[in-house]
């Protein structure tokens, strides 16, 4: 029974998918219906994942499948927040087809399989099964990304993503190759044990496999120096789905890093120092493009890349004994929350065609649309790290973790890019506050994105005052 | 001995047809090309005695899915005219074998560090149907069962990317 809970998120998400699919075969359902479908099963696949309560580690049918899956509290949460993403994404999505051209009826289909490739990377603990749900999320997002074929620029940015990730995923599996003849196994299980009797750097197939390994996922993650697609590929991808890839992708990406590096302390031990300027190269990386964009979505894209900075502090700050992740994934629930609000807003108010996305489109909107310009204000200070929002207490969380693991000089570089980001955040705010409006910001009526942008407000208070063990 | 020697025989003809393919200008001397390398990996699977996916390698991908590539490229009826002139291919080339060399120099390395194994060729209970089977089915019923799902994607995302556009869009 609860080898069968422990799976229950992933055939929720998987049948949703499935059932998806079916019902964009028929002629009765249409648009709307869909749309509410889409947004229904992300919902009860999330209250599917929330009520399942699997405490300890375990791996579910381990007899059947060779303890192929493990599950423990760290994947239940990733898995919550990825299927909220989810969620968030959906509403956006349902406000973006009400004013955009180019819906397809599979739309939240492949968005519910992606959703199920993230939660079976999560749980993931044999490289090839990770390996086929890396494949499954990445060909459902490229879909996502290009099925606009009448734009140029969903076309580049597909062909981008696709390209460079067929790259990434070939050192993926060359590396898995050579960690087989190192321990000549793929399951995480075995893995840790030959590191325990062989050691991990004595043993030379192992070290050069984790390093092609690391080298994919750091080019999933968007961390410096795989950070150049970034940018491309969010711009060119429709708004839903780039808020969909910079939150739900990057938590199942940085819970797959957690769980790879996990497997043995040695191995993560022999790579900190290389993730350590990995993290600051990242970080600064990022706020210098950040800085230089004037297009509202490529510099929430180039934000995500400074995001992912902080994030792989907190992976260098985890210690394999006492590992619960809290730190990261508060982060990502904090990081997603923020990002999935402004995407949400920006999708009923980029209006037809994704007309208004630079920044001085949205000169003035606090005169026209008060409570809009107010949650992104807020989502845009939880980003930028302000008390009392979650994205300070994830900060904190993070940079604390750092100190706690003797890596000041890395918190201190932490702090101070979190510095230099206000400087794109906070221009936004003083546009949409101290600027007359030139726009009357005229959107698409009856959409539920701007009660989705609401309640992610409100999380990003309400969730600043989860406590969280490091 | 003699099977070291078909070994690097059939490395260096891979490495070649997967040379032809990036190197050759049109596409149909590079889907050749290919062929060479599916071949020749197909007779690095014998060697190492695996009898079923020797076949699975020959009948699959040199066959069908090469005669697929081919037909595509024919559909296409591509022409000296419509191929881009790539002013500078060499010069991405060479950058791209400076950037790689020192991690292929690292991993040669590691291949070096690995004991020599038994190259002989075993003939029984071993690569066939059944064995391969029983190992799909026992040892990896889970990657088994959720490639279908990939294959699903892979599948819904082809209609989403090529089909036709309804009423609705």
């Amino acid at each position: 029974m609860q080898d069968l809970m422990a799976i229950l998120p992933l055939v929720a998400t998987g049948a949703g998918a499935i059932l998806l699919m079916l019902a964009a075969a028929f002629e009765s359902f249409r648009k709307e219906g869909i749309s509410i479908m889409g947004i229904g099963l992300f919902a009860f696949a999330f209250f599917v994942q929330l009520a399942v309560a699997n405490s300890g580690s375990f791996a579910p049918y381990s007899g059947v499948l060779n303890g192929m899956l493990a599950t423990s509290t760290f994947t239940k949460v990733a898995g919550l927040i990825i299927l909220a993403c989810g969620f968030f994404s959906a509403i956006a999505a349902q406000a973006y087809f009400t004013q955009n051209k180019g819906f397809v009826l599979e739309f939240y289909c492949l968005m519910l399989f992606a959703a199920c490739g993230m939660l079976l990377l999560t749980m993931a603990a044999e490289l090839i099964t990770l390996f086929i749900a890396l494949e499954i999320m990445s060909l459902a997002i490229y879909a996502l990304v290009g099925y606009d074929r009448k734009s140029v620029r969903r076309s580049e940015a597909v062909l981008k993503y696709l390209m460079l990730g067929a790259f990434a995923g070939a050192f993926y599996i060359m590396g898995t190759v050579f960690i087989y003849a190192g321990a000549k196994s793929t399951s995480f299980r075995v893995i840790t044990d030959v590191i325990a009797t062989t050691g991990f750097l004595s043993n030379p197939p192992l070290v050069g496999g984790a390093f092609l390994i690391l080298f994919a996922f750091l080019f999933k993650a968007a961390a410096f120096p795989f950070h150049a697609w970034v940018v491309d590929v969010y711009d060119g991808a429709p708004l839903p789905v780039t808020g969909f890839m910079a939150t739900a992708v990057k938590t199942a990406v940085f819970a797959v890093l957690a769980n790879f590096l996990m497997i043995s302390s040695d191995l993560q031990a022999a790579w900190v120092d290389y993730l350590f300027y990995i993290a600051v190269f990242t970080m600064f990386a990022g706020n210098l493009i950040a800085i230089a964009q004037n297009n509202l979505k490529r510099m929430l894209a180039a934000s995500g890349i400074v995001h992912s900075g902080y994030l792989i502090i907190a992976l260098v700050a985890i210690q394999a004994k006492t590992f619960t992740g809290g730190a990261m994934l508060f982060y990502l629930a904090a990081y997603a929350l923020a990002t999935l609000g402004i995407f949400a807003a920006l999708s009923y108010l980029a209006g037809e065609e994704e007309r208004r996305v630079s920044f001085d489109d949205f000169k003035g909107l606090a005169r026209v649309r008060p409570y809009s310009a107010a949650c992104i204000s807020i989502f845009l200070l939880s980003m930028a790290g302000i008390p009392p929002t979650a994205g300070f207490m994830g900060k904190f969380y993070i940079i604390a973790s750092a100190f706690q693991a003797g890596h000041v000089s890395l918190a201190i570089l932490g702090i101070v890019s979190s510095i230099l980001s206000m400087w794109y955040y906070l221009r936004l705010i003083v546009l949409m506050y101290f600027r007359e409006p030139e726009d009357r910001f005229e959107v698409a009526e009856m959409t539920l994105a701007p009660l989705g942008t609401i309640i992610l407000a409100i999380c990003v208070f309400a969730i600043s005052f989860y406590p969280v063990v490091l | 001995m003699i099977v070291t020697y078909m070994f690097f025989g059939f490395a260096l003809l891979s490495i070649l047809g997967a040379l032809g393919l990036i190197l050759f200008k049109h596409p149909m001397n590079g889907a050749m090309s290919f062929v060479v390398t599916l071949i020749s990996l197909a007779g690095m699977y014998a060697l190492l005695s695996a009898k079923l996916i020797f076949a699975i390698q020959l009948i699959v991908y040199a066959g069908a899915i090469m005669s697929l590539i081919l037909f595509i490229i024919m559909f296409l009826n591509i022409q000296a005219k419509d191929l881009p002139d790539e002013p500078g291919r060499w010069f991405y080339l060479g950058g791209g074998i400076v950037v790689i060399s020192p991690i292929a120099y690292l991993l040669l390395k590691m291949v070096k560090s690995l004991p020599a194994g038994d190259t002989g060729i075993i003939e029984q209970d071993f690569g066939g149907v059944k064995e391969v089977g029983q190992l799909l089915f026992r040892d990896w019923l889970l990657p088994f069962e959720i490639v279908s799902i990939l294959l699903l994607v892979a599948l819904v995302g082809a209609v989403v990317l090529a089909g036709k556009r309804g009423a609705n869009t």
